[in-house]
């Protein structure tokens, strides 16, 4: 028999959730404030999202946000299904190696990684210069330093999601005549593609929220939303970026719940 | 095989953002700058955000038939790293004085052309040749801020002191500004010393009053300007010591709040313009400088973000709500007699470890 939950721990519960999201239920109201500051309600207004849509670098920022992150996505997902596979099928010898170093962008503070990105492409340029050749910081870096985080995030996901089989599944269907190809777009690929779209999603969301790594590896001109909402934010937080924020955070959150419902394991009949 | 073909995909996109390096026109100053791409049409500045009318750019743009691109900082520490990356190729900064020297060490400067910058005559004497920067060998004042006592008249009007704050009164609710040089600075110009001091037995003192304002009743904490504002709108603090910049923007909507400077003196922390070594533009770059040192302009800026002005020629035309503000103006006197420090670059070695000390041990409680 399992018991019902008692009922202080479910009020326990709503007081966490409470917790955690309330901030960001008080940033999307005010963001319909009629005050500039927003210490104080003076009434309800939508026009902070008027005078957000007429802002040309919040709309240059948004394209770049959305560019990247489709970008990047797309890149990610296969390099990242591809090591996920290799992981899973082939017993490797450095094996355990390997999943460490992809588990390492995982937890590596992102400051290290920017700045050692930063660092790298300063190294990468000054050779380039050497040879006649250079480049600015700005779409291409930002892209590739987005890649090298999002591929261990769906490299992961692709790779618990196919955890619970074995080979066997793969043999048997050569044994049936399937050719390689076949066997591996019709049996382990259908398999993997929940593990693929959330992993896709995962890092979708990463590469839409990430502010350090991407204001690092930025050049001039190049902004992305969180970095413009980051460098507004210093010198006091204008309602239109309020406004910013909860879009923002309505996406995020569309993004997450789509990749939770992917993630349900589905039962085979 | 495939691994190639892979490869050959891959080369073309990832070079795609490459470009030849034109070779640098002979640039006169005695720099030589490492990489030129300035087509004299694009200038790029790393400020502040909401630091500049943006009107003021657009006339700019018109009048050049050039392109303005702003990005924003939102610390003078990380606007150094990621110009120290090399990965931005800026053509303008706006660091606070106390990073200027910081920044020549790193070489990330180039020396300015005075003869290029007619306007510089606009700055008034006393904010030229300052301790950060002798001659101005490397930057140009652009706007600054003093540290100031705010409040909200309907709740409590302060005496234009610090004691209101650092005295014995116990009644008083307040918050003091998250920055160490501020609020051990303010601390030290209530003692009478300089807010730059590297004398311990006088950090000592400081340290010992500061121990005493934070145990307070009335002390809400540290926070940044916006936060203090927003306080004050709210009437939620007696007093709170914040950039009169910072809150003076506020007097739009409440026009209760105030800002007063303390009469033992305080601190200013001076903005300034400066041409970054690798500038691509730097033709451009000094036209843009001089332009922001008109003294049209210089009032529009001010007007714009209600920071102060060091534009001299700028202070007539400022708009007559500016003019009246004594916090925004501080009287020139103050300049020359000890009562306004620059917040400056400390030596390294033990009055900063002091300085860091007292912060930490502040925060910690």
């Amino acid at each position: 028999m399992i018991r019902r939950t008692h009922p202080a721990l479910s009020v326990w519960a709503w007081l966490v959730y409470a917790f955690l999201y309330l901030p960001i239920i008080v940033l999307v109201v005010f963001s319909f404030n009629d005050s500039r500051f927003g210490a104080t309600w003076a009434g309800f207004t939508t026009k902070w999202y008027g005078v957000l849509f007429a802002r040309t670098d919040v709309r240059e920022a948004l394209t770049n946000t959305l560019t990247v992150a489709v970008v990047s996505t797309l890149i990610s997902t296969v390099l990242g299904t591809l090591v996920g596979l290799g992981l899973w099928r082939y017993t490797l010898r450095f094996r355990t190696a390997l999943t460490g170093l992809l588990v390492l962008p995982i937890v590596i503070p992102d400051v290290v990684m920017g700045v050692s990105l930063l660092m790298f492409y300063a190294f990468v340029r000054s050779g380039l210069e050497r040879l006649g050749w250079t480049f600015d910081n700005g779409f291409w870096t930002v892209l590739l330093a987005h890649v090298t985080f999002q591929i261990s995030y769906v490299a992961l996901t692709v790779r618990s999601r196919l955890a619970g089989y074995g080979p066997e599944l793969e043999e048997a269907a050569r044994d049936l005549g399937a050719t390689g190809l076949r066997s591996f777009t019709h049996v382990v690929l259908p398999l993997a593609l929940p593990g693929v779209l959330a992993g896709a999603l995962l890092a979708f969301t990463l590469s839409l929220d990430d502010f350090v790594v991407t204001y690092f590896t930025s050049g001039s001109g190049f902004n992305t939303l969180p970095v413009l909402i980051y460098t507004n934010v210093k010198r006091g937080v204008t309602p239109d970026i309020n406004a910013l924020s909860a879009l923002l955070v309505l996406v995020t959150v569309v993004a997450i719940v789509a990749a939770n419902a992917l993630l349900r394991p589905r039962r085979q009949p | 095989m495939k691994r190639a073909a892979l490869s050959a995909l891959l080369v073309p996109v990832l070079l795609s953002g490459c470009y030849r390096v034109e070779k640098p026109a002979a640039t006169s100053g005695p720099v030589t700058a490492p990489i030129t791409r300035g087509d004299g049409r694009t200038l790029r500045v790393f400020i502040w955000s909401e630091y500049i009318d943006p009107d003021l750019v657009t006339a700019f743009e018109k009048e050049n038939g050039v392109r303005v691109v702003l990005d924003t900082f939102e610390s003078n520490e990380a606007m150094l790293a990621k110009l120290q990356g090399g990965g931005a190729q800026y053509d303008i900064a706006v660091p606070s004085n106390y990073v200027v020297q910081t920044m020549v060490r790193a070489g990330l400067l180039q020396p300015l052309e005075k003869s290029r910058l007619p306007n510089l005559k606009n700055i008034a004497p006393g904010f030229l040749n300052a301790p950060y920067d002798p001659g101005n060998r490397y930057s140009v004042p652009y706007q600054y801020a003093a540290t100031g006592l705010a409040y909200n008249r309907e709740r409590y009007v302060p005496q234009d002191t610090w004691a209101e704050i650092f005295g014995p009164d116990d009644t008083r609710t307040f918050v003091l500004l998250d920055d160490p040089r501020e609020v051990i600075g303010a601390a030290l110009k209530y003692l009478g010393f300089s807010a730059n001091t590297t004398d311990v037995a006088q950090l000592r003192q400081a340290r010992d009053l500061l121990r005493g304002v934070v145990a307070k009743k009335g002390f809400q904490g540290f926070d940044g300007g916006p936060g203090t504002r927003n306080k004050l709108l709210a009437r939620q603090i007696d007093l709170g010591q914040i950039y009169v910049g910072d809150l003076l923007i506020a007097t739009e909507e409440d026009e209760n709040v105030q800002v007063l400077l303390p009469r033992q003196g305080t601190t200013i922390s001076m903005d300034t313009l400066v041409v970054l070594r690798r500038s691509p533009n730097p033709d451009l770059a000094h036209r843009f400088i001089d332009y922001l040192l008109d003294a049209d302009n210089g009032a529009q800026l001010s007007n714009y973000t209600y920071y102060a002005t060091p534009n001299a020629a700028a202070q007539p035309l400022l708009d007559d709500f500016l003019k009246d503000i004594p916090a925004l103006n501080p009287p020139a006197a103050w300049l020359t007699d000890g009562r306004l420090d620059f917040i400056g670059e400390l030596p390294t070695g033990r009055p900063q470890r002091l300085y860091d000390r007292i912060w930490t041990e502040l925060k910690s409680r």
